[in-house]
């Protein structure tokens, strides 16, 4: 076939052209021939189990030298103290990181594994995992800490691991909205005197798509519908740009008294410095799990498991709870501060609306949005 | 003197009266025209096809493309936003331009042609309001005019008014407009500056007063600088995101860019059809707006002011009325730098942010600043970010000034030179960013994930600026030096180095720090590019800004205000001591 295929090019390009297609298409052939045994030898290391599966990982990982991580969480707090912690432990095993929001991340990673030119070797992050999952671009991989964490929380086909919590809760701002008329259920936010005073966060599968379908898991369509048709009268704000964070600022500046569907523990750790704003929980609480994966085509396979090892254990888990995220392992609480907002402790009913979930109700609970909200 | 020169002029021959010869010139290329072309092409080629590619064909789950479609195209023009998209983009640009160039060409008039006290120090204000990152300029004024801010507070306690809304049309005209500013006085001062100021006196001397002089003479003299400016406004206001987010999606004002990110954004699969579509239609219209331009600026000679004679343009004294003109610097510099700073600083210092009230003043707090004192935040980017925004400028602007030369002087060829490197203006930076992530990693060539491919899409990206600033100063030297430096035995590119780049000098230091304030703030392209383990400081700050607190971002803005003013003096001076500026 080589043979045929270069003999055609070779006629096609002409005398001058003819050696270099010939070479050309013998890379060519080499590199797949190549990357099809590559790949063989891949699902072997990702899914080994053994006795010696550590001192394995941890041998390959050295001979590697390094490891990618793309990931959301922020630098400073979590990204950076986990590089550091992990440095420590493996030495030999450069952890290098780039931070995205999931967007940019399934942007990128789309990107590199059309042109087969994988740098990330683990990727993470909310709605990361399932957005990849639908693509394609995972591969399975089996690590035994999982089997430590809740089943719910887990893949069923192996593809992807949690990592972290959110909950999703309401701010709101401590001077304009006083204590004994805090809405405390989704039917509270109808009454009249919130109309064109409450603030929601648009233009991402955490925003106002994780609202709609929270509501529609949790009641049913018809239900919740009619919920909606009531909602649509108080003339919500559109917040377009910035972030759940950046809107729980603008609930402390005054400038919204309410925001729906912001990060539960964003107000308190504000609230902890003085600022006037609170969270509400209201039942069902909705529930998010960020997930790591291993790209198709990643190069550093031993270092990419003893990462996601890494994150997955008490240690890695703990780090990620000082950085205030909420640990998906359930032996590791999270900050004291922060208890308060997590629905198991507070007593809330939640719905944890899983990466499949949330990935198969957006478009059509983002059509719902349009058609009232926009 | 045309006569003698034949083919630097025969593009320049109208095409009325010689049609054949004008055609056939059209039809020549010089061989540097052609290599400059071909350099541009390679830059603006892979990403333009990208977006061809993106808006023609469906996008699958994976990001691979489906099945040929028009009906990005069709969604765009039958979406039941468009026609209010429309029409609020039109008001918006129109009143962002008249608020840019008007309060720019204001200031640089004052500072340029009048003995004002203090004028030097616009300069510094334009730089200092540029130095601040776009997202947080734009909090800033959401801070000072919005709901809670002391504007209203002030209102309501002195008038009794009812508080009035910036999430609104007039709102997002003042923000974008105000916020442009900076750059429509650099180029307008560089414009003056070049500028021979006999006409302006022989306009006084014949009796007519100083207003309309500046009128009758000033302003149409820069007329050049402020047709490009129109078009860097108008078209400018077209692609922007910033403020029509923050700004405008708030009260529900949607322009072309919101309703575009609103339908294409939140499913969380990338699908860049509809900006792409959106894009392109935009790659038409600006083309037309360039043939327009150029068909204006085609009478250029009437604008050459710089000739051999002595031309070092002459302040106007203005007597006691230079006090109203300081007046109005300072009210000017006040409400494009001070305000927007101030209140960032204030910002810088709270807890947490709950507008200005007599509370906030007790709780002032230096914690902010303590974070970036810690080893290895920000500060290992700023590196990084220095070799970037250096480099794309210096590239840049040499660049741009030879094309912007050979263009206006209607070289054979080069008004394709102007069209190709003003066409990266129309492309919203996410869609730019994406497709020059699809040309990097796709590139056999080991540059994906390296500083390198991020200097090389930025420089791309900010062409069409280096282009206007270039284009504008060239536009004001006779042709008569080059005559002249060509009569005496210098071959071109003798003239362009000694005689040509020299008396551009003013324009091409605003050029440089324009490009490079712009460049080492933006965000979405070095985000995209850069690989694992390099940073990038707008991209931390933009970090901060998605998952801290608004005082904390404040406090890295502050430092970043503060480094970008140093830089910019440092480079200003410098050029001062060599005299490539006066």
């Amino acid at each position: 076939m080589c043979e045929s295929r270069s003999a055609h090019v070779r006629a096609y390009v002409g005398r001058t052209g003819g050696v270099a297609a010939v070479l050309a298409v013998a890379a060519i052939a080499a590199l797949l021939t190549a990357q099809s045994t590559a790949a063989v030898a891949q699902e072997d290391i990702l899914n080994y189990k053994g006795p010696d599966r550590e001192q394995k990982l941890i041998d390959g990982a050295n001979k590697e030298g390094e490891v990618a991580l793309y990931s959301a969480m922020i630098v400073n707090q979590a990204l950076r103290p986990i590089a550091d912690a992990f440095q420590k432990k493996y030495p030999s095993v450069k952890l290098s990181y780039w931070r995205g929001d999931t967007e940019d991340i399934v942007a990128k990673l789309s990107a590199e594994e059309r042109a087969n030119n994988v740098v990330a070797d683990v990727v993470e992050g909310t709605g990361v995992g399932e957005l990849a999952v639908s693509a394609g671009f995972l591969t399975p991989y089996y690590t035994p800490i999982v089997e430590e964490y809740p089943a719910s929380e887990r893949d069923p086909s192996n593809l992807w691991t949690p990592t972290r919590l959110s909950y999703f809760s309401a701010a709101y701002n401590t001077k304009m909205v006083p204590a004994d008329k805090v809405p405390k259920s989704y039917e509270a936010l109808l009454d009249p005197q919130w109309k064109g005073k409450m603030a929601w966060r648009i233009g991402t599968s955490s925003g106002t798509p994780l609202f709609i379908t929270n509501l529609r898991m949790a009641w049913g369509e018809d239900r919740a519908m009619a919920y909606f048709q009531k909602l649509k009268d108080q003339q919500i704000i559109n917040f377009g740009s910035g972030s759940a964070r950046t809107l729980v600022d603008r609930v402390m500046a005054g400038e919204y008294p309410i925001a729906l569907n912001i990060f539960a523990h964003h107000p308190l750790i504000s609230k902890a410095k003085g600022a006037p704003v609170d969270s509400q929980l209201m039942d069902p609480v909705a529930t998010t799990s960020a997930t790591m994966g291993i790209p198709k085509g990643a190069h550093h396979l031993y270092g990419a498991l003893l990462l996601i090892d890494f994150i997955l254990s008490k240690e890695g888990q703990q780090i990620m709870a000082s950085a205030e995220y909420f640990p998906a392992r359930p032996d590791v609480p999270p900050l004291p501060q922060l208890a308060p907002i997590v629905p198991q402790i507070a007593g809330v009913p939640e719905n944890f609306v899983s990466p499949e979930n949330l990935l198969k109700h957006t478009d059509s609970s983002e059509k719902i949005f349009d058609d009232l909200f926009r | 003197m045309d006569a003698s020169v034949p083919s630097a002029r025969a593009g320049g021959v109208p095409a009325e009266t010689n049609g054949g010869l004008a055609k056939r010139a059209r039809l020549r290329f010089s061989p540097l025209v052609f290599v400059l072309c071909a350099i541009l092409l390679v830059l603006i080629l892979p990403p333009t096809f990208f977006l061809i590619d993106v808006s023609l064909h469906t996008t699958k789950a994976d990001g691979s493309f489906g099945n040929f479609t028009f009906a990005y195209y069709q969604q765009l023009f039958s979406s039941r936003f468009f026609l209010t998209s429309l029409r609020n983009t039109a008001i918006y640009a129109v009143g962002t331009s008249i608020v840019a160039i008007t309060t720019g060409t204001i200031q640089a008039l004052i500072v340029e042609r009048t003995n004002t006290p203090g004028r030097s120090l616009v300069f510094l204000g334009a730089v200092i309001s540029l130095g601040i990152p776009y997202v947080l300029y734009v909090v800033a004024w959401l801070l000072i005019l919005g709901r809670s801010g002391p504007l209203n507070a002030l209102l309501n306690q002195w008038f009794g008014i009812e508080p009035i809304d910036v999430y609104s049309m007039w709102g997002m005209i003042v923000i974008e407009g105000v916020g442009f500013t900076p750059l429509t006085f650099l180029l307008m001062s560089s414009v003056l500056k070049s500028t021979d100021a006999s006409f302006e006196e022989a306009s006084m001397m014949s009796g007519a007063r100083p207003l309309t002089t500046f009128w009758k003479v000033t302003l149409r003299m820069g007329l050049p600088g402020v047709l490009a400016l129109m078009l860097l406004a108008f078209i400018r206001a077209f692609e922007s995101f910033e403020v029509p987010a923050l700004v405008g999606l708030a009260g529900n004002i949607n322009v072309m860019t919101t309703d575009i990110y609103q339908s294409s954004h939140s499913t969380g699969i990338p699908d860049y059809g509809e900006s792409g579509a959106y894009s392109i239609c935009l790659l038409f219209t600006v083309a037309l707006l360039l043939l327009w331009y150029n068909r204006l600026s085609k009478h250029a000679h009437q604008y050459q002011t710089i000739t051999g004679k002595g031309y070092r343009p002459r302040v106007i004294n203005l007597g006691r009325w230079r006090y109203v003109t300081a007046a109005l610097l300072i009210l000017m510099f006040f409400l494009v730098t001070g305000l927007p700073l101030i209140m960032l600083v204030f910002t810088s210092l709270q807890p947490f942010y709950e507008g200005v009230t007599a509370d906030s003043f007790g709780r002032l707090t230096l914690d902010n600043y303590a974070e970036f004192l810690r080893p290895g935040s920000f500060r290992d980017s700023i590196v990084n970010t220095l070799i970037l925004g250096a480099s794309t400028a210096t590239l840049v602007v040499p660049f741009t000034a030879l094309c912007a030369w050979l263009a206006a002087r209607r070289k054979p060829g080069a008004w394709l030179l102007d069209q190709i490197a003003t066409a990266p203006l129309v492309f919203p930076a996410i869609v730019l960013s994406v497709a020059f992530l699809y040309v990097f990693v796709n590139l056999p060539l080991p540059l994906y994930g390296t500083l390198l491919s991020v200097i090389i899409a930025s420089s791309t990206r900010y062409l069409p600026y280096g282009m206007r600033y270039a284009y504008a100063g060239v536009l004001q030297i006779h042709v008569e030096l080059e005559d002249a430096s060509k009569a005496s035995g210098a071959r071109e590119a003798g003239t362009f180095l000694r005689i040509v780049l020299p008396l551009l000098g003013a324009a091409l230091v605003s050029s440089w720090l324009f490009i490079f304030l712009l460049t080492v703030q933006a965000v979405s392209l070095p985000l995209l590019l850069v690989g694992p383990g390099t940073e990038i400081v707008a991209v931390t700050l933009f970090d901060l800004w998605q998952n801290g607190q608004a005082t904390e971002l404040a406090a890295m803005g502050v430092i970043w205000v503060a480094l970008m003013t140093v830089v910019s003096a440092t480079f200003y001076f410098v050029t001062r001591r060599y005299r490539i500026i006066a």
